[in-house]
């Protein structure tokens, strides 16, 4: 009973330390003259340098997604649906979580040895020292750049996804191009673009906070900081798929076409 | 190197921004040039019609359903988006119905006179009629009802055929196959007689024919006699022609009895005749027995030589005499 009770409260704690986190994180992006000119570099190293992956990933998603079509409409459904299939499932979910699991990987592992790095070799509390603030220099241009990336680079993967499904359809499976947009429009919403976006800024901001927090409490030398980037990027992943889910059921649940 | 993260994000965000703003543009089929009409129509109920779906004019899509609200009255304004250079049809009306199985729906703008004749389609375009300032419209029953009624008339076929089912035994097919047969020799009796009957219809035609071709060359005669009756009669001919007849006929009567006189002498001679044959014949039967110089003479062989003879020495003697006249003949006067 006491074990269970020691248990609830380390978690209790370990959640009410990652708010106050969360919360100190927001308060510092007021330090705008500190993180600012940091921003571009984390944008560039979050955001430019991850599109190879997120359009590599987006293309081959699209072109699996328009044969699994083609191969599950046999018969009574029309072919068209391939591009109403791959327009809905690549612009609301695939484009967004896929890409965000390879950024959690790749962001969130970066980030999380590099600010754990700092922390055990002690950089973090020589920045203290020179009165810097740690989440204002650290910690703000990294969420920020990857609020701000993670969508763009969503964005771009849902339309190498879309353009690849297309002429998968138009190659593979004799699908005219005029049959593809019919489908891909026929149940098109602006929604479906905003949905997936605002699933992506969350997705990078978690990323990143995640990245950032077990950066930042990484200890015990080079093994801390493997565990500090291994948990940053399972805590990311799962992250993305809870928020996936939060946003389904608060936000499409809801919608109304 | 700061200024080329600056570029490289700043380039990065621009191109991303656009492409994702462009593609949902066209994507979405946006009018930035808001050349695009609009048309407002109202209704009952709109199915399950969405905002998005499409509208279209005569088969072709031409343009989409912008918004939906509820109006005043219990009615529903659907607000349709319609694409630049699409003429409105004359005197437009808007049907909701779907376009596939798959719960597509479209709004149809369509002429009034080119609705389907349904009542409760005609019940609720005249309903909405009365609405000023927009088009009127009608919703079509979805997929479901209909494969409910299908489903309703599958299952009374059903019935039936299970009714059928029980009443076609294997004696019923048995009968309807005698009944079959029949039918059949029925059939090819009827096709002879008809074939018999079609070959005498056809002589009577033929018949009939030549009939009324002489009843048209009598009639014509009719008509000529007629005409002429009439030329007769305008030149007083007939009068004349009348007293012919009566002369005619007093000559007729006259020569009638002439006739009969005539026949009476006649009778006279016949009685004659008959006593003349019947003296030749009696005379005939004398002679045919041998009596009488002409029975001898045609009877007796020897008779007849001599007759013969002398004829042949009359002959001769008329020759000589007619050569010799003065051998035989000697008149003297003086």
């Amino acid at each position: 009973m006491e074990g269970v009770g020691r248990s609830g409260r380390v978690q209790l704690e370990r959640v009410g330390r990652a708010a106050r986190f969360v919360a100190s994180t927001s308060r510092a992006t007021r330090d705008v003259a500190t993180w600012i000119p940091e921003a571009t570099k984390h944008a560039r190293i979050l955001g430019v340098d991850s599109l190879p992956i997120a359009l590599f990933i987006a293309l081959f998603t699209g072109i699996v997604l328009a044969l699994l079509a083609s191969y599950s409409f046999t018969g009574a459904v029309p072919m068209y649906f391939v591009g109403t299939l791959v327009e809905k499932t690549i612009t609301m979910e695939l484009a967004p979580v896929l890409t965000g699991l390879a950024l959690a990987g790749r962001v969130g592992a970066n980030i999380a040895a590099e600010l754990g790095t700092m922390r055990v070799t002690e950089q973090i509390d020589a920045l203290e020292t020179l009165a810097y603030d740690p989440l204002s220099y650290l910690v703000v241009p990294r969420v920020l750049a990857g609020l701000v990336m993670f969508p763009l680079v969503v964005g771009m993967a849902m339309i190498a996804g879309v353009a690849a499904g297309w002429m998968a359809s138009n190659l593979l499976l004799d699908l005219s191009t005029q049959e593809f947009l019919r489908g891909a429009r026929l149940f098109f919403q602006t929604f479906d673009v905003r949905y997936g976006l605002v699933k992506a800024a969350s997705f990078g901001a978690a990323v990143t906070w995640i990245g950032c927090w077990h950066g930042l409490h990484a200890e015990g030398g080079a093994q801390g900081v493997g565990r500090a980037a291994t948990n940053a990027v399972v805590y990311s992943a799962v992250t993305i798929l809870v928020l996936d889910a939060f946003w389904a059921v608060t936000w499409l649940l809801g919608h109304e076409r | 190197m700061k200024r080329a993260n600056d570029f490289v994000v700043g380039a990065t965000i621009l191109v991303s921004l656009g492409a994702i703003v462009a593609g949902t543009l066209w994507m979405n089929q946006t009018d930035l040039s808001g050349r695009r009409g609009q048309q407002v129509a109202a209704f009952r109920d709109v199915g399950n019609v969405r905002v998005g779906a499409h509208v279209v004019i005569r088969g072709v899509q031409a343009g989409r359903i912008q918004s939906m609200e509820l109006a005043p009255q219990g009615w529903v304004h659907v607000r349709m988006r319609i694409d630049a250079g699409n003429e409105m049809p004359r005197d437009p009306v808007v049907l909701l119905n779907e376009s596939s199985l798959f719960g597509e729906w479209q709004a149809t703008i369509m002429e009034r006179e080119a609705l389907p004749r349904d009542d409760d389609i005609n019940r609720q375009i005249v309903e909405a009629s009365g609405v000023r300032g927009v088009l009127p419209g009608a919703t079509l029953p979805d997929i479901a009802k209909l494969t409910a009624v299908a489903g309703r008339i599958a299952g009374d076929v059903a019935n039936v055929a299970d009714r059928f089912h029980v009443a076609f035994d294997d004696g019923a097919a048995k009968e309807l196959r005698a009944s079959i047969k029949n039918v059949s020799e029925l059939s090819a009796l009827l096709a002879q007689t008809v074939r018999t009957q079609s070959k005498n219809l056809g002589e009577v035609a033929g018949e009939v024919s030549r009939g009324v071709d002489a009843l048209t060359a009598a009639s014509q005669d009719v008509k000529t006699i007629a005409q002429r009756f009439d030329s007769s009669t305008a030149r007083g001919e007939v009068r004349q022609v009348v007293e012919d007849a009566s002369t005619a006929a007093r000559e007729l009567r006259e020569t009638s009895r002439r006739l009969l006189t005539l026949s009476g002498q006649l009778g006279q001679s016949q009685k004659s005749l008959e006593s003349f044959l019947s003296a030749g014949d009696s005379v005939m039967s004398r002679v045919s027995r041998g009596e009488g110089t002409l029975g001898l003479l045609i009877n007796d062989p020897g008779l007849y030589h001599r007759t013969d003879s002398l004829v042949k020495q009359l002959l001769v003697l008329a020759t000589d005499v007619h050569k010799n006249p003065r051998r035989y003949v000697n008149v003297r006067i003086f």
